[in-house]
């Protein structure tokens, strides 16, 4: 992929499909490396699914044979000298999965973030039903989003009404540009 | 061309090849997977440098006649049973990218 931000994107529509109700996106970025943990609270996967996801030649797509999603992520992380770790439970009281994978930022081969606020956009838009919960630290502060307070400020008006996703572009725009200003 | 014709010229070597009778009619060169996987065409030699599974996955995927590992990069032998048993034909050369379509292009 030619963002990171396109992997997250990749990843976190496997969460939604697992039947997460939460999805947790966080990005660290500390000296020179960036940790993404993309976690839900889907269904899980047992032992020997998981011991597959990261060749292409499994996926639990029914179109087509092959599944780059985990592939791509950790082709990205391992290029930069970093390495992905994915973590399952299909147990009643605590399913889902959480991939963390660690890239290493001052390596030739990082693949730069892109544009992280239009993925994050993209997946309330397409999932409005499911809740996200985006943080991104660096250095210099954190920028901060969770859909669960924004449904309760909203009292049910939808996630994906043409001005709530304004809004939170907007929001986004703002966070960022602070954090920028730092 | 196909690309049992091309594995004849000396300068290409076969690291597997279960499809020789795939026809070659054009090259792409490109190292990023995503980007091949949508810009590759049917019946293309894929020029490329990466080495791991993935590039079998992608070029199953755009159904590419054939991968050649440019700068005689090599694949691991689980990685090339795998393109076997996917059918994917893999050749090498010690030509660069340039090169190698170069060479092919005379040859189409």
């Amino acid at each position: 992929m030619k963002e990171l931000s396109l992997n997250i994107l990749d990843i976190t529509e496997n969460s939604v499909k697992a039947g997460a109700t939460l999805t947790e996106i966080s990005i660290v970025e500390s000296g020179d490396t960036l940790t993404l943990t993309i976690k839900d609270d889907g269904c899980g996967m047992s032992d020997e699914i998981l011991s597959t996801v990261e060749n292409p030649f499994y996926t639990t797509r029914t179109t087509r044979k092959v599944g780059l999603g985990i592939p791509l992520l950790k082709m990205a992380a391992e290029m930069t000298g970093g390495k992905v770790k994915i973590v399952s439970s299909t147990n009643e009281a605590n399913h889902g999965t959480t991939v963390t994978a660690h890239f290493f930022k001052n390596h030739l081969d990082f693949t730069p973030l892109g544009d992280i606020k239009e993925t994050i956009v993209t997946l309330i838009q397409g999932h409005p039903d499911t809740d996200f919960l985006f943080t991104h630290q660096t250095n210099s502060g954190e920028v901060k989003l969770d859909t669960r307070e924004l449904r309760v400020a909203l009292e049910g008006v939808p996630l994906d009404t043409y001005e709530v996703i304004v809004w939170i572009k907007e929001y986004l725009n703002e966070q960022y540009q602070l954090l920028d200003n730092r | 061309m196909t690309v049992y014709e091309l594995s004849q010229n000396s300068q290409f070597n076969v690291l597997t090849m279960p499809e020789p009778e795939r026809v070659i009619n054009g090259a792409y060169v490109g190292d990023l997977l995503s980007w091949v996987m949508g810009k590759a065409q049917y019946d293309n030699i894929w020029i490329t440098i990466m080495s791991n599974i993935n590039v079998v996955a992608v070029a199953s995927l755009s159904d590419v006649s054939c991968v050649l590992l440019a700068e005689d990069v090599t694949l691991d032998s689980e990685v090339l049973n795998t393109a076997k048993e996917k059918g994917i034909n893999i050749l090498s050369t010690p030509l660069a990218a340039y090169e190698a379509a170069i060479t092919i292009s005379g040859m189409i």
